[in-house]
C-alpha cells in the first residue's frame, strides 16, 4: 500500500505540477462552460421540459471534447516510461507490476475528477447568481455525476491499456481515442438502425449516450453502474498482463 | 552471491543468453566483458527480474531470481544502461522517490540522501532539474540511485559509458572505493578500466560464458608468449634464414631500421621461452645485440582472442 501511495503522489504530481495538468483543466472549464451555455440560450429561445442538466450534457458537442480528454490525460502513462527506458528502473525496483498499473490509472483518474470540479462549479454558481429558481434539481446533478465518473473510470483505463500497447504517445493517444469512438458509436447502434435488429439490447446496454441520458434525468440505474465497474476491472487486468506480456516478449 | 547455473534466454530462434553459468563470492568485483550483442545486458536484466529467463536458474543472496523477485530486488542497486531517468524531476526529488520505493523512510531516507549525494558528488547539483544536468552527472545519479538502500550486490551496465576521461577516472574510483563494502557485477567494453578496479572477470559471447577467472590468471594462462622482438646488427635475409631454425620459434619478419640495425619479429610457440636460446644464437654467430624482449599479453589480447570470429 505504501509503494502505492508513493507511486501514486509521484504520477498526480507529473499532472499538476507542469502547465499540462492546468491547461487541460482550463480547457475542460471552457468546454463545459459554452455547453452551459449554448443549453442556456436554448431554454431562453424556446420553452423546454427537460431540465438544464439534461439539455447541457444531451449536446453532441460534450461528446467531442469529453471523449478527447482521455487520450490526453493517458497517452503518456506507459509509452513514456518505456521510450525513455525508466520502466526498467521502475520494475526492478521492489514494486509490483500491479502497483505500477493501479497508481498510474487512479492518478490519472483522479486528474479526470478534478476537470469535473468546474462543471459542479458552473450549475452551483447558475443557483446563485440567477435569481430564477434553478431549472433543475439535485437528483439530476447528482445522478449526471455518477455516470460521469462511471465512464470515467473505463474510459481512463481503456487509456491505460492503448498507452501499454506502443512506446510512442502520438501512437498510444490514437489507439485510445479509437477504441473510445468505437465504443461509443457501438452505443449508437441502435439509434441508426433502430431496435428491432438483432442483438439491439446489447449496443443499448453499452450505449453511454443512452447512460448518460438515463442518469442525466436522475434515474441512478444499477445496470450501469456494474457495466462500468467489472469493464474498468477486466481492462485494468489486460494492461497488467500486457504490461507483463511486453517484457517477457522482448 | 550470485549463483547462475544454465540460465538462457531465447528470443525466438535467436538464443540471446545460451546457458551460462558461474559464480560471483560476496565482496567480489567482477568485470562482465564482451562485444556488442553478446548477451550482457539480456542477462543483466535478467539477474534484475525486468527480464524472465527462457530456463534455467539463477539465485542471488540464496534467493531465486524468479520466485523471489521481490525479495532479490530489494538487495541489488542496479544501474541500467543509460540510465533511464525522470528527467523532469530535480535530483534530490528524484533520489526521495527512489528510496522511499525501496522502502526507506523517515530520518534513515534522509541521512542516506545526504550520504550518497556526498559520495557521488552530487551535493551542488541536489536542487537542479535532472534533464539541465550533464551526462556524467547524470550517471552519478544513477549510481547515486543504486545505492540508496545500501545493497549487498550493484549491479551496473557500463557504467562510464559516454563520460570523458576524467569522469571516467572519477566513477572508477568511485568503483573501487564501493567495493570495499559491495559486491559489484559491472560490464563494459572497457579493458583497462577491467585490469584496474576487477578481480574477476566473465568473459560471454553470443550467450555463452568463454572464461571466467581473475584478470591475472587469465592473462598468464593465455601467454601466447607471442612475439619477441630482438634488434641484431645483420643483414634482414641473414636472420631470417637462420632464426627460424631455433627450436619453437614458428615465424620471423625483420624490419630494416634507419641506424643500420634490424629488428625482427620471431613469432614463438604458446607457453615457451625462446629468449635464452636467441641470445645464446646472437653470441654463438657474433651478431651484435642490442635489444631482447617479450611482449606480454594483457586483457584485450585474451579478450580478442576469445571472441574473434574468424
Amino acid at each position: 500500500m505504501r509503494t502505492f501511495r508513493i507511486l501514486f503522489f509521484k504520477e498526480l504530481k507529473a499532472y499538476f505540477l507542469s502547465p499540462f495538468g492546468w491547461l487541460i483543466c482550463a480547457f475542460a472549464a471552457l468546454m463545459q462552460g459554452l455547453l452551459l451555455s449554448t443549453a442556456m440560450k436554448g431554454f431562453l429561445d424556446t420553452p423546454r421540459t427537460e431540465s438544464l442538466v439534461f439539455a447541457t450534457f444531451q449536446a453532441p458537442t460534450f461528446w467531442f471534447y469529453f471523449l478527447f480528454l482521455f487520450p490526453v490525460l493517458t497517452m503518456r502513462l506507459f509509452s513514456e516510461e518505456s521510450r525513455s527506458g525508466t520502466l526498467e528502473g521502475l520494475l526492478t525496483a521492489p514494486v509490483k507490476t500491479w502497483h505500477v498499473v493501479l497508481s498510474k490509472f487512479c492518478a490519472a483518474y483522479a486528474t479526470f475528477l478534478i476537470l469535473l470540479i468546474p462543471a459542479f462549479v458552473h450549475f452551483k454558481l447558475f443557483t446563485l447568481l440567477t435569481e430564477v429558481p434553478p431549472p433543475f434539481n439535485t437528483g439530476e446533478l447528482v445522478g449526471v455525476f455518477v455516470i460521469l465518473a462511471l465512464m470515467g473510470a473505463l474510459f481512463t483505463a481503456f487509456g491505460c491499456l492503448a498507452s501499454c500497447f506502443t512506446s510512442s504517445q502520438i501512437i498510444a493517444g490514437i489507439v485510445c481515442i479509437g477504441i473510445l469512438l468505437i465504443h461509443f458509436l457501438l452505443g449508437l447502434v441502435t439509434f441508426f438502425y433502430g431496435d428491432k435488429i438483432p442483438a439491439a439490447s446489447f449496443f443499448s446496454f453499452i450505449s453511454s449516450s443512452e447512460h448518460l441520458a438515463t442518469y442525466s434525468r436522475g434515474l441512478i440505474d444499477s445496470r450501469p453502474l456494474v457495466y462500468y465497474l467489472v469493464m474498468t476491472g477486466f481492462i485494468l487486468f489486460l494492461t497488467h498482463h500486457l504490461l507483463d506480456y511486453r517484457r517477457w516478449k522482448k | 552471491m550470485i549463483e547462475i547455473v544454465n540460465l538462457s534466454k531465447h528470443y525466438g530462434r535467436h538464443h540471446a543468453v545460451d546457458e551460462i553459468s558461474f559464480e560471483v563470492q560476496r565482496g567480489d568485483i567482477v568485470g562482465f566483458l564482451g562485444p556488442n550483442g553478446a548477451g550482457k545486458t539480456t542477462t543483466l536484466r535478467m539477474l534484475t527480474g525486468y527480464l524472465p529467463p527462457t530456463s534455467g536458474a539463477a539465485r542471488i543472496a540464496g534467493l531465486d531470481i524468479f520466485r523471489e523477485s521481490l525479495e532479490v530486488r530489494k538487495k541489488i542497486g542496479y544501474m541500467p544502461e543509460n540510465v533511464p531517468l525522470y528527467v523532469e524531476m530535480r535530483v534530490k526529488e528524484y533520489l526521495r522517490f527512489r528510496g522511499a520505493l525501496r522502502g526507506l523512510s523517515g530520518t534513515r531516507l534522509r541521512t542516506r540522501l545526504g550520504e550518497v549525494m556526498e559520495t557521488c558528488g552530487l551535493s551542488h547539483v541536489r536542487r537542479k532539474m535532472i534533464k539541465t544536468l550533464s551526462k556524467g552527472y547524470r550517471q552519478r545519479v544513477g549510481l547515486a540511485d543504486a545505492l540508496i538502500h545500501e545493497p549487498e550486490l550493484l549491479i551496473l551496465d557500463e557504467p562510464t559509458n559516454g563520460l570523458d576521461p576524467n569522469q571516467i577516472r572519477a566513477i572508477r574510483k568511485l568503483i573501487q572505493d564501493l567495493g570495499k563494502e559491495h559486491t559489484i557485477l559491472l560490464s563494459t567494453h572497457i579493458l583497462s578500466e577491467v585490469e584496474m578496479t576487477c578481480n574477476k572477470v566473465v568473459i560471454i559471447d553470443e550467450g555463452k560464458v568463454r572464461a571466467a577467472d581473475s584478470p591475472s590468471n587469465l592473462v598468464s594462462s593465455m601467454r601466447r608468449a607471442g612475439r619477441v622482438t630482438m634488434e641484431l646488427k645483420i643483414a634482414p635475409e641473414v636472420g631470417e634464414s637462420i632464426l627460424p631454425t631455433i627450436e619453437h620459434v614458428t615465424k620471423v619478419t625483420s624490419e630494416l631500421l634507419q641506424d643500420g640495425w634490424t629488428r625482427f619479429s620471431v613469432f614463438v610457440a604458446p607457453n615457451t621461452d625462446t629468449r635464452i636460446r636467441l641470445a645464446a644464437l646472437a653470441a654463438e654467430k657474433g651478431w651484435p645485440l642490442r635489444s631482447l624482449s617479450r611482449r606480454n599479453a594483457n586483457l584485450e589480447e585474451v579478450f580478442v582472442e576469445l571472441t574473434r570470429k574468424d
